[in-house]
C-alpha cells in the first residue's frame, strides 16, 4: 500500500496544531514541537472535542474543554487526563509528512505507554492476538489468573460476585485498556470477577509471569508500569466504598 | 422508580421520585454522576439507555448535538424515568466526596428583586429549611409556572443559609431573565435544585487566590470573597479579582468589592476591566479602593498579573469566549497546573 501523505510540514505552524483528514478518511492531529512532528487521534478521548482547538505550548497539549493534558512526545496523560492519546508515527520527507504507522494497543495502553521501545517490543513478542465472538466468557471468579489482556477493539464487561448475586463491575471499551491485571500481581492467583465480551472483541493476551520477567530486566520500565498499575487499582478502590 | 447505572468502573442503584430527572436522583443519592451545566447545554451528562423508558423534558436542548438517539443516548439532566431504568455511563463514576454538600430539590420564595445595572437584576430566594453550600457553587431555579431550570451562582456565603443571593443578566429570549425583568416577582414561588458545581473555594486551600470574572460571572467570586472574608483568609494569602464589563454603566457590586479591598488593603487587589470604553476620570475618584483598566478581562489580567503567579489557584467564570481566553492565559503565560484552574462557563 502506498504511504499516505498527511500534509506539508509548512502547513503546521511552529509550536502549533493542525487537524488533517488523510486519504481513507482518518482524521489526525499534527503537532509541531519545535520542528519535530507528532501525530495523534484528532479528538479528545474524553468527549470527542477537536484537539486542534486546544492549547499547545510546544510540549504539553491541553484540551480546552476540560483541561485534559498530554505529553506531545508520547501521548501519555498528564494532570487531569484519564486516558492517553493514540499516537501515529509521522515520517518527514522533503517538505511533506507521511503516516509511518499507528501505535499498537500495547503502546497506546494506559500502563505500557512510553516505556523503552525495546522493552515494548519484547512485551509485544509475548502477546497473542485473539478474537472472540460476542458472549464469550474470558474468565470467571476463581479461575487462575495467569494472563492479562489488552483491549485492541470491541467491548468487555465485568461482573462481580457469583451466580444470582452479581453486580456490574464496569466495562472496557477503549483501545489499550488493560484488564485481568491480577496476573501481574504476586500471590494473587485467582480471578475475582467474570469478564465477558459484549461485542466481537480483539484482545492481546499476555502471560503475567513472562511480562514480569521482561520488566525485571528493565527496572525503569518496570517502575513506570508498577506505578501506573497502582494508580489503576487505586482508581477502582476509590469507587468501591460507596453504597 | 429504580435506576441502575453501569459506569466504567462499577454499578450503582438508586431511587428516583416521579418526574425527577435522572441526574438529580443520582446526585441526591450521593453518586457523583457526571454533569457540568446541568441545564441541557454541555452534553457532559450523556448516558445510554439499556432498559426502560425516559421522558425527555426538553427535546430541543442544545446539548443534544452530542447525543445519538439511534444509540439510545440521552441527557440525564433533562430526562426523567417513566419506568425502572438500566443505563450506562461511559465514564468513571465515584461516590460524592465526604463532606460535599448533597444537593436536593425544594420550593423557595423570591425576595427583593432589584435592578443594579442596565441589564442586571439582583434578587434573593428564601428557603424553608437551612441549606449548606460551598463558595462558588450554583443552583438550578425555575418559576413554578415554567418548565426548564436555569443555573445561577450564589453571591453570598453562609453555613445553614436561609437566604441565597443571585444576579441575573438579561438575555434576549432567556426564559428566566425575561420572566424576571418582565414584572415585579416579589413573593413568587420557584422550584430549586442544588447546590451544584465543583469550582469551589475552601479556606483549607492555603494558596493565593485569583478570580477572573466576565459580567455576571462575578456572582461566584462574591461568594468566594465572602467566605474568605469570614475566615480572615487574606491575613495570610493574597487575593486578586478581575471583573470584566463593557462600560462603567455595566458595573455593579463596586461598593461590596471596595469593602472587601479596604478590609485587607495590603493583600487584596481588585481591578475592573472595561472592554468598550476608556476609563473615565471619575472612576478612580468614585471608587478609590478599586483599579480600573481598559481592555478585555483576560488581557488586563495578563498585564497586571505578570510575575505574580506563585502559589496561585485561579477561579474563572463568565461567557464561554471570556473563560476560554482566560484559561489560555493561565496555561500559557501563568503556567498554572490544571488542578489550579477552576472554572464555570455560562453557556
Amino acid at each position: 500500500m502506498a504511504r499516505r501523505v498527511v500534509c506539508r510540514a509548512a502547513d503546521v505552524p511552529e509550536n502549533g496544531l493542525k487537524e488533517v483528514e488523510i486519504e481513507g478518511g482518518l482524521k489526525l492531529l499534527v503537532a509541531n514541537a519545535g520542528g519535530e512532528f507528532f501525530g495523534f487521534q484528532a479528538t479528545c478521548p474524553h468527549q470527542d472535542v477537536p484537539l486542534c482547538e486546544g492549547v499547545f505550548d510546544g510540549s504539553t497539549l491541553t484540551c480546552h474543554m476540560h483541561l485534559w493534558q498530554w505529553d506531545v512526545r508520547t501521548g501519555a496523560p498528564l494532570g487531569l487526563a484519564e486516558a492517553p492519546l493514540q499516537k501515529y508515527s509521522l515520517a518527514v520527507e522533503g517538505d511533506s509528512l507521511y503516516l509511518a504507522g499507528a501505535a499498537t494497543a500495547l503502546d497506546v495502553g494506559e500502563i505500557f505507554n512510553g516505556i523503552a521501545s525495546a522493552t515494548l517490543d519484547e512485551l509485544a513478542g509475548l502477546a497473542r492476538s485473539e478474537t472472540f465472538p460476542p458472549g464469550t466468557v474470558l474468565y470467571r471468579p476463581g479461575d487462575a489468573a495467569e494472563d492479562f489482556f489488552v483491549l485492541d477493539a470491541g467491548r468487555v464487561e465485568f461482573l462481580v460476585g457469583r451466580g444470582e448475586r452479581t453486580t456490574p463491575g464496569g466495562f472496557m471499551l477503549k483501545k489499550g485498556e488493560v484488564f485481568g491485571w491480577a496476573a501481574l500481581l504476586d500471590g494473587y492467583p485467582a480471578r475475582i470477577a467474570s469478564a465477558r465480551c459484549l461485542e466481537e472483541s480483539r484482545l492481546l493476551r499476555i502471560n503475567g509471569k513472562a511480562a514480569l520477567g521482561v520488566l525485571e530486566r528493565d527496572p525503569a520500565a518496570g517502575f513506570i508500569v508498577m506505578r501506573r498499575l497502582a494508580a489503576l487499582i487505586a482508581r477502582y478502590l476509590a469507587s468501591s466504598g460507596a453504597q | 422508580m429504580r435506576i441502575q447505572v453501569n459506569a466504567r468502573n462499577r454499578g450503582y442503584e438508586f431511587e428516583a421520585r416521579p418526574d425527577e430527572r435522572v441526574l438529580h436522583a443520582g446526585l441526591r443519592a450521593g453518586i457523583a454522576l457526571p454533569y457540568e451545566c446541568a441545564t441541557g447545554t454541555c452534553g457532559t451528562c450523556k448516558a445510554t439507555l439499556v432498559g426502560g423508558t425516559v421522558a425527555d423534558g426538553w427535546a430541543g436542548a442544545p446539548g443534544k448535538k452530542l447525543v445519538k438517539p439511534e444509540r439510545r443516548e440521552f441527557l440525564m439532566c433533562q430526562c426523567a424515568a417513566s419506568a425502572d431504568l438500566t443505563l450506562e455511563v461511559d465514564k468513571f463514576v465515584h461516590a460524592a466526596e465526604a463532606g460535599a454538600c448533597t444537593p436536593d430539590s425544594c420550593s423557595v420564595v423570591l425576595r427583593a428583586p432589584r435592578q443594579i445595572a442596565p441589564d442586571v437584576m439582583a434578587f434573593s430566594v428564601q428557603l424553608e429549611q437551612p441549606r449548606d453550600f460551598d463558595a462558588g457553587q450554583f443552583v438550578l431555579l425555575a418559576p413554578l409556572a415554567m418548565t426548564g431550570y436555569r443555573a445561577y451562582s450564589m453571591c453570598n456565603f453562609e453555613r445553614g443559609a436561609r437566604r441565597l443571593d443571585f444576579v441575573v443578566k438579561r438575555k434576549p429570549d432567556g426564559g428566566f431573565s425575561e420572566w424576571l425583568f418582565g414584572a415585579n416577582r416579589e413573593g413568587e414561588r420557584l422550584s430549586m435544585f442544588g447546590p451544584l458545581g465543583s469550582a469551589t473555594f475552601d479556606p483549607m486551600l492555603a494558596k493565593n487566590v485569583l478570580c477572573i470574572a466576565g459580567g455576571s460571572g462575578i456572582a461566584g467570586m462574591m461568594s468566594i470573597l465572602a467566605r474568605a472574608w469570614r475566615e480572615r483568609y487574606f491575613e495570610r494569602w493574597r487575593g486578586w479579582v478581575f471583573f470584566g464589563v463593557r462600560t462603567m454603566r455595566d458595573t455593579f457590586f463596586l461598593d461590596e468589592l471596595s469593602s472587601f479591598q479596604r478590609e485587607f488593603p495590603e493583600r487584596v487587589q481588585i481591578t475592573v476591566a472595561l472592554s468598550d470604553e476608556d476609563v473615565p476620570a471619575s472612576a478612580a475618584r468614585d471608587w478609590p479602593a478599586l483599579g480600573f483598566e481598559r481592555g478585555l478581562v483576560h488581557e488586563v489580567t495578563e498585564r497586571v498579573m505578570t510575575g505574580k503567579y506563585h502559589d496561585v489557584r485561579a477561579y474563572v467564570a463568565g461567557p464561554p469566549p471570556c473563560v476560554d481566553a482566560a484559561i489560555r492565559v493561565l496555561l500559557l503565560k501563568a503556567k498554572l497546573t490544571t488542578n489550579n484552574i477552576r472554572y464555570d462557563k455560562y453557556s
